[in-house]
């Protein structure tokens, strides 16, 4: 870049400045002002991201260094740290959160995976209206989607509860027993992420070449050895990517179990990281503690993330 | 927001110059202005109720009621206060338990009631010691007290005499779910005896029942944690017995109130301050509730609980003090208006004087022509005080998770589920168990 750049500036300079000017003086300082140039441009970006993001970054650090429940606030190094390790509320919080990770995710990818083939297949009609129909609940903001499932669990009046009676089954508390209300956010999750992640995957499909198909039918392959030998592996890293994006929103999960279940509901039964941060942070007034926590789940999804791209690019080399 | 405040500052707006006149109207003539105050259901609908009364005496004040509902008042509170006192009311809402976080984290976000009228102090003198503890730090007074919360147990006549079941013979927790099991065995499987009162948290009868035997998660003084003391697993002992019985619905605030409307509920124990909801709710089952006073843990014993109760606050922020102050002594500081609010929502008065008003002794005619503020007043100096501290929202959350495993079942004794809740309260606030 270096001799282009040089060059290019220096040529219109040699002949239309006056010669008493030292050229390389001259040049120099617009060669500098050029090169600033972008930084100009990028400054205001620059500042948004230093107040908005690299201060609250080094802030929250400081914080979970310090005890913020007394006044004024006092450095204590290790008071927050100390107090994951043998919280059992936010072991609890952690361990609902790597349920929901080891259950719902891998359940709503293979649901959005077979949703994708079956989208994808030419044999559907009307394709762009189910397409639609399944990537709609993305659409649909969270707190009213929520205030819905909210209504269809309620333990009295629910009408889940209502099918589960007309089919002889027993009723469940939805939105008050522990297990059920984890199963309740799973559900809630499931239905509004597996449209939006099949759409991924279904742009993931349209790129498999046709002639592999082809080749592989004249070969004798059936329909199971295509999708296990031909559509899953050349999916892969669309797939990848949806873990990577489910699995790290999944470790902030905070909006279902707030809304749907009141707060992570009673018990804390389907209390998550997120919720949990919350409740420290600005119920507890516990800013410092909050700090940690947050950092906790930061870790904790980068980990996952680059855990996910290792064993995959593995493989895939 | 509400259509009575905007129809009160048309009001003012027209009348306002031939107001401003002589006598002893003429100083509060002065106080003038808008000041919005944020509330909750039956709380924010008893505010209201007195804010007719009061533009007659202050014209000039336009008042705002913001019903946003109690926990929304809390977390919006704390978030305005913990960014410096932003975005807040001219009028805060608290309950006693939970407002030492405020004092305690942010000194400043409140102003101490007295600093804004030196003649303040007089007036907070009249109400009782214990309600103002909690809102007192060193010689500042954060908050008027409001209502109190004394428990009873509300009941529905016809369900409980078509058991056979007769209200004041329960004397005992014992009696109570004996007659429960009576209840739900004759009006079939739809109803169930009580709710369990469970919103976010499910700790409210523990405390209510813990108030009762003396206990709570801290001592007086907010020094010590408390919450594995004998009382307190009387307490808890007593729920779980109930929620064996299965005399449970597992409902929350809205739950209940429509589990009352659909008459599958045949009791409810709460503060008096749900007369208000139940009767507002539900008025087509005028004269089926009555209301009868908590059952003790052994005849004879104690049948008093608080449950709740709140205060009013002026935010720092707040850019007409005089005249939201104005409108927290008109509303809580004279019987009339006391007297209103307990018209309007069934709060129980604070102060002294509106509780020998002589409404407390009327027959009421939604709950079967009962006394029944003579029922809930009675009990109210057998009420044991205690002291939310600033680690209340901490605490409630441990307990909550640890007492929900326990009524599920979990093989441990009270005694061990509250030692674990004690020791965990105690990890995280740093406060010693009591021994």
């Amino acid at each position: 870049m270096g001799t282009a750049t040089r060059a290019g500036i220096q040529a219109p300079r040699t002949r239309g400045a006056s010669a008493a000017v030292p050229l390389d003086i001259r040049g120099g300082w617009r060669r500098r002002r050029h090169a600033l140039a972008p930084y100009w441009f990028l400054l205001p970006y620059f500042l948004v991201f230093a107040v908005f993001w690299c201060w609250p970054i080094i802030d929250s650090a400081l914080l979970s260094l310090q005890n913020t429940r007394v006044n004024p606030w006092d450095w204590n190094i290790a008071i927050n740290w100390r107090r994951l390790l043998i919280d059992r509320a936010f072991h609890a919080a952690l361990g609902n959160t790597l349920t929901i990770m080891a259950i719902q995710v891998p359940v709503m990818l293979t649901l959005a995976t077979l949703l994708a083939v079956a989208l994808n297949s030419p044999l559907l009609k009307l394709r762009p209206i189910y397409r639609f129909a399944f990537f709609a609940p993305v659409v649909v903001s969270d707190a009213a989607y929520s205030a819905v499932f909210r209504v269809l669990f309620n333990g009295q009046f629910g009408a889940v509860n209502h099918a589960f009676a007309a089919l002889g089954l027993p009723t469940v508390e939805w939105l008050q027993d522990p297990n059920a209300m984890l199963s309740t956010v799973m559900v809630a999750m499931t239905w509004r992420w597996t449209g939006y992640n099949a759409i991924i995957l279904l742009a993931g499909l349209q790129s498999i070449p046709r002639d592999l198909y082809e080749a592989a039918a004249i070969d004798g392959a059936t329909p199971f050895d295509r999708f296990f030998r031909i559509t899953l592996p050349l999916l892969k890293p669309i797939l990848v990517f949806c873990l990577v994006l489910s699995v790290i929103g999944t470790t902030q999960l905070f909006t279902e179990p707030w809304l749907i279940t009141d707060r992570g509901g009673p018990g804390g039964g389907a209390e998550t990281l997120g919720t949990y941060l919350y409740k420290q942070g600005f119920v507890s007034m516990n800013f410092g503690y909050a700090a940690a926590i947050a950092y906790t789940i930061a870790g904790m999804a980068a980990v996952l993330a680059a855990l996910n791209l290792v064993f995959t690019r593995g493989k895939q080399a | 927001m509400s259509g009575f405040g905007r129809i009160a500052g048309i009001l003012i707006g027209t009348v306002a110059l031939g107001l401003a006149a002589a006598g002893p109207a003429l100083a509060q003539s002065d106080v003038k202005g808008e000041i919005t105050v944020w509330s909750w259901n039956v709380a924010a609908t008893a505010l209201k109720s007195v804010v007719p009364d009061f533009n007659k005496a202050y014209p000039n004040v336009k008042v705002t009621v913001e019903d946003l509902g109690n926990q929304p008042v809390y977390d919006r509170g704390l978030a305005g206060c913990s960014a410096g006192g932003v975005n807040m009311p001219d009028v805060y809402s608290v309950e006693n338990h939970e407002s030492s976080v405020f004092w305690a984290r942010f000194p400043d976000c409140f102003l101490d009631l007295k600093s804004v009228d030196a003649k303040e102090a007089d007036l907070l003198a009249k109400f009782p010691k214990f309600k103002l503890t909690e809102l007192t730090v060193g010689d500042k007074i954060y908050a008027m007290p409001w209502d109190s919360g004394p428990a009873v147990v509300f009941y529905r006549r016809d369900m409980y005499e078509a058991a056979g079941v007769d209200p004041a013979k329960i004397v005992t927790w014992d009696d109570f779910i004996a007659a429960g099991k009576a209840v739900q065995a004759k009006a079939g499987p739809d109803v169930k005896f009580v709710s369990n009162n469970t919103d976010s948290i499910s700790t409210t009868w523990f405390r209510i029942l813990a108030n009762q035997a003396g206990c709570a998660y801290f001592d007086e003084t907010g020094e010590n944690v408390t919450v594995n003391q004998p009382g307190c697993v009387q307490a808890l002992e007593t729920v779980k017995k109930i929620s064996d019985a299965d005399l449970f619905l597992s409902a929350g605030w809205d739950g209940s109130l429509q589990a009352i409307k659909a008459n599958r509920l045949a009791s409810s124990v709460y503060g008096a301050w749900y007369e208000g909801s139940v009767r507002g709710n539900a008025p087509e089952l005028s004269g089926k509730w009555g209301v009868f006073q908590l059952p003790a843990f052994a005849a004879g014993g104690n049948r008093a609980a608080n449950i709740g109760g709140s205060s009013l606050a002026i935010p720092a922020s707040s850019k007409n003090p005089q005249a939201a102050l104005a409108f927290i002594n008109f509303a809580l500081g004279r019987p009339d208006s006391q007297i209103t609010q307990l018209k309007a929502s069934g709060l129980v008065p604070t102060l002294p004087e509106a509780i020998n008003d002589p409404y407390i002794q009327q027959p009421q005619p939604y709950w079967g022509g009962q006394k029944v503020w003579e029922v809930v007043l009675a009990t109210l100096s057998q009420i044991k005080p205690a002291r939310g501290t600033q680690y209340f929202a901490e605490a409630d959350g441990i307990a909550d998770g640890i007492l929900l495993a326990y009524m599920k079942g979990n093989g441990k004794s009270a005694k061990e589920t509250l030692d674990e809740a004690a020791e965990q309260i105690s990890a995280a606030t740093g406060l010693p168990v009591a021994e």
